[in-house]
């Protein structure tokens, strides 16, 4: 049989031309023995076709290391057993084709990496459990050769990294945390909503690691390590360090401490002997320590303090970009193409983790309103058409309304908080205050109640008036959205405005204290007493408004058989409200974490409990959602959101370290113009060939070609796709016309069999009527 | 030799990792589970027999809880089952299991829920297969004509070679551009 015999092995990259190859060299095998059963039955021809043969080629093609001796030898297999389909039962079949799926061994020797490579490929293969083992059995017992020598090295090394892999990610697996509360969530919300959970404890392990990084080369230096110098104390009297150096300003810090107050007061508001710990910025010394003095190793304190904070903010973005990287890819390869809209629904859309029997009805009850308005979408489609022209105007003009009143309210509340800043500033000193402590409290807590309650009621108010504008029902959670993240990050942004306003002076100048500036001694220590003091209370208030507030809803939905209770107080467990929470808190913790090194402890503490409270609200307080959350899309917002806040955030943070002066009576940074200065020295003082280097990169002779470089290597990319895409469409209708024309040939192929059959049965009556004459004559004689 | 009892050899538990996606642990998960099905049928140790001829019947397998709900559970149990009518040796249920897990590639996912969709094992996925999906989905809430609607328009997306019915080829296809097809087709242990 032509081309049964071995094969070379062919480069990928002749795809059309081995196919059109094929097409005109092959005979195709088998060819003589059908003909007798395209007599018996034409439309059996399409089952001889090589291409419905195809499963089998493409497994064989795949798990075909070296030659492609298989693929023949499997399709060969294949068209003969399709020939003698009717006689096999089922069963002795499906072994016959599954028997063809596996290398024929006797024609390649292999080595010993080959075996093993299959013996990895194992798991992929599509064949039942005992076939595998068999097959492992097999090559296991097969001669091999040994590898010798470089190759024999190489083979072994890959086998260790597969086998750290291997441990790495089975360790992995066993600190799996909180695995039967995501499969609780899963079996009644399906996996759009577990997403969400899996975001929780990813944000709380990325925090873990922040903090261990802090801790490491920060606060345990900080704690245990001693100055190498020792530092010049605060003389009054003399001119070098007198009462406007750094020295007395400092003493003059520490020295300070609140009126004695309740240690918890001290602890929630971050103050007090809390305030002097490494919990904030304010302890930490501006010397360079004494790690070993004999060796003669130094740690230089303040570059380790903003190495780290660079660090831990290269993670996160490292950490982010891998996650959404992955998402990307796959919408990437699904976003050629048209949507496939009812194959998804009837393929992909029934979720195989519910176990919940409610859940379920709830999920058959989506998927049939689904498929329903798909029907109807069409309709819709052309409604929305010829929508007449006074209502697209009416139409129109609500929603610019509606904008204009959202941008008013985010205003006022911008305002208020700014308000609030202000007042609850200027009004602490006063004595009446200063005097009852209940009253201080609320003072000092004041800001941050306020930016979380307008947290809170801001969006339920957005809720409303989306309704207003009569979008569809993606566009309103994405409008929603926005407006809230756009609330969120925009009250962050009126507090550090507050802030700035208030440092613009230091307390403790290099001529003597400054009496009329208003800014507390160090600054910093206050940005992350601020931020700590958000945190909590927000948390706090998940708490409160999840327990106190929704618990009774919830049951009161439950229980009553009242339909306006019932329909006030359902909820549906309302993703992106929940997913901006919790960006919220991560926003939080990385804005204040250079001012406070406690605060990604504290996040990892949140995010824990966090989990729990979320996991209820999920459980007790809500019921499934009918809008059908997909992992897939619920993967991407997440990102997406948290990528916009970290971007948002590291603009005021950036523009703090490099602008803005530390202040001098506390923290790493004292005396410095800048915290980016210490960089700037460190730098300097480096080796000169690596300043040279650096240098060199921002002289325009590297900069100008570097720039023109990147955008032609940018342009070539985009022409690529855009050529590919081309190319995409074209396949496309080529084999739309490549199956018409195979229709088209088994079609008259039949008709052509049939007349043949059909000639041949007139050739036999005519014969026979013949024969029957001709006897009827010889037996009348 | 010691006082543990052991599930498997560590040949048995070899194997069964280079076989399926499962690690250890989870190898030792699903044997547990297959256990609570039949306590009495199924041993505490497995022996490569038991592994292979200890058969679960496939109306105890759908009460399982991961089965239970999901309106293809006959057909599951069917398309891994060794004898081909439901009822699933241990092994069989560990290879279900790992086609089902996260770490399973799309590739042999797409392969099963190709077998699973076509309930009249003819190799595609004629009108018949389509409105029996159809109608385990939507538990035959549909009227006729709208379902013969669904199905007229799921061909008319998917076929390429215009037979009227899918391959295994226009299937993967499609599947590979279904954004939740791989979280969807999901048991998790």
């Amino acid at each position: 049989m032509s081309g049964g015999e071995r094969k070379v092995k062919r480069p990928r990259a002749q795809g059309w031309e081995e196919a059109g190859g094929e097409f005109y060299q092959e005979s195709y095998p088998g060819c003589d023995a059908d003909l007798d059963s395209m007599h018996q039955n034409p439309s059996n021809i399409a089952t001889l076709l090589p291409s419905k043969q195809n499963r089998t080629a493409t497994y064989s093609k795949k798990y075909d290391t070296k030659g492609t001796v298989r693929r023949r030898t499997a399709s060969r297999n294949q068209c003969q057993n399709t020939i003698r389909r009717p006689s096999m039962t089922p069963a002795a079949q499906a072994a016959n084709d599954l028997g063809a799926l596996l290398p024929d061994l006797s024609e390649n020797l292999s080595n010993e990496e080959r075996t093993w490579e299959e013996i990895m490929q194992i798991k992929a293969m599509p064949v039942s459990m005992a076939q595998k083992k068999e097959h492992k059995a097999k090559l296991q017992s097969q001669t091999k050769l040994r590898l010798q020598g470089i190759e024999q090295l190489k083979w072994q090394r890959r086998k260790m990294w597969q086998q750290l892999k291997k441990s790495w990610s089975e360790t992995l697996a066993k600190m799996n945390i909180w695995r039967h509360s995501m499969k609780e969530v899963e079996g009644d919300f399906g996996t759009g909503v577990v997403a969400y959970f899996l975001f929780i404890r990813w944000l709380m392990l990325l925090n873990l690691g922040i903090c261990c990084l802090m801790v490491v080369f920060i606060v345990l230096p900080a704690l245990f390590l001693k100055p190498a110098e020792q530092p010049q104390e605060c003389n009054l009297s003399s001119n070098v360090s007198g009462p406007g150096s750094i020295e007395c300003c400092s003493a003059q810090y520490a020295n300070s401490s609140s009126e004695a107050e309740n240690i918890v007061i001290q602890i929630v508001q971050g103050r007090g002997i809390v305030e002097h710990t490494q919990a904030f910025y304010g302890i930490y010394p501006n010397a360079v320590l004494d790690l070993n003095s004999t060796a003669g190793l130094y740690y230089d304190m303040p570059l380790a303090y903003i190495s780290v904070a660079l660090t831990f903010m290269l993670i996160s973005l490292g950490a982010i970009v891998k996650s959404a990287a992955k998402g990307f890819k796959e919408r990437l390869v699904e976003g050629e193409g048209q949507f496939y809209q009812y194959c998804n629904i009837i393929f992909s859309s029934w979720d195989f983790c519910i176990k919940n029997e409610k859940s379920a009805n709830i999920k058959h009850k989506a998927i049939y309103y689904e498929i329903k308005s798909s029907l109807e979408s069409e309709r819709i489609e052309e409604e929305r058409i010829t929508r007449s022209k006074e209502e697209r105007f009416k139409l129109f003009s609500v929603r610019i309304l509606v904008n204009v009143a959202v941008m008013i309210l985010l205003c006022g509340a911008l305002y208020l908080i700014y308000a609030v800043f202000d007042f609850s500033a200027s009004r602490q000193n006063e004595t009446f205050i200063a005097e009852n402590e209940l009253l201080r409290l609320l003072f000092e807590f004041l800001p941050s109640l306020c930016v979380v309650g307008l947290n809170l009621i801001i969006p339920i108010i957005l809720g409303m008036m989306v309704r207003l504008e009569r979008y569809s029902p993606v566009l309103v959670i994405r409008m929603t959205l926005m407006r809230t993240v756009l609330l969120r990050l925009s009250s962050l942004g009126v507090v550090l405005l507050s802030f700035y306003r208030l440092f613009k002076c230091d307390p403790c100048k290099s001529e003597g204290p400054d009496a009329s500036c208003k800014a507390p001694e160090c600054w910093e220590t206050h940005v992350g007493q601020q931020f700590y003091k958000l945190m909590l209370v927000d948390f706090l208030s998940h708490i409160a408004v999840t327990f106190i507030v929704n618990l009774p809803r919830g049951q009161l939905a439950k229980y009553s058989r009242n339909s306006v209770i019932t329909y006030l107080c359902e909820q549906q467990f309302d993703l992106p409200k929940h997913v901006l929470d919790v960006v919220y808190i991560q926003t939080l913790c990385w804005l204040g974490s250079f001012f406070a090194p406690v605060l990604p402890l504290l996040a990892f503490v949140i995010f824990f409990f966090m989990f729990y409270i979320k996991k209820f609200a999920c459980l007790v307080n809500s019921k499934p959602s009918t809008i059908p959350y997909r992992a897939s899309r619920s993967n991407s917002l997440f990102m997406a959101v948290l990528l916009l806040s970290f971007v948002v955030m590291i603009l005021p943070l950036g523009y703090t370290i490099a602008e803005w002066p530390p202040s001098r009576s506390c923290g790493p940074f004292r005396g410095q113009t800048t915290v980016w200065s210490v960089i700037v020295r460190t730098f300097l003082s480096s080796p000169l060939w690596l300043q040279h280097i650096v240098f060199f990169f921002s002289t325009a002779g590297f900069a100008v070609p570097a720039f023109v470089t990147l955008v032609l290597c940018l342009y070539y990319f985009y022409a690529v796709s855009a050529a590919n895409k081309h190319m995409v469409i074209v396949l496309k209708n080529q084999l739309v016309l490549e199956g018409r024309d195979k229709q088209f040939l088994l079609h008259r192929l039949s008709t052509i069999i049939k007349q043949q059959q059909e000639h041949h049965k007139a050739l036999r009556a005519a014969a026979q009527s013949a024969q029957m004459n001709s006897t009827d004559i010889s037996s009348s004689t | 030799m010691g006082n543990k009892l052991v599930t498997f050899t560590e040949e048995q538990l070899d194997d069964y990792q280079d076989c399926t996606f499962f690690t250890r642990k989870e190898i030792l998960r699903v044997h547990k589970k297959f256990r609570e099905l039949q306590p009495d049928v199924v041993p505490r140790t497995m022996t490569r027999e038991d592994a292979v001829h200890v058969r679960v019947p496939r109306d105890v397998l759908e009460r399982l809880p991961e089965l239970r709900e999901n309106p293809f559970k006959t057909r599951i149990c069917e398309v891994f089952s060794s004898d081909g009518k439901g009822n699933l040796s241990f092994e069989d249920f560990l290879d279900m299991l790992s086609i089902l897990s996260e770490h399973a590639p799309r590739d042999i996912k797409v392969y099963y829920a190709f077998k699973i969709y076509d309930f009249d094992n003819d190799q595609f996925l004629g009108p018949s297969d389509l409105q029996q999906t159809l109608r385990l989905l939507t538990r035959s809430q549909l009227l006729p004509e709208e379902m013969n609607q669904v199905c007229e328009k799921v061909v008319d997306e998917c076929d390429v070679d215009a037979d009227g019915r899918l391959s295994y080829m226009e299937f993967e296809h499609v599947i590979t551009r279904a954004p939740d097809f791989l979280s969807t087709f999901h048991i998790r242990i």
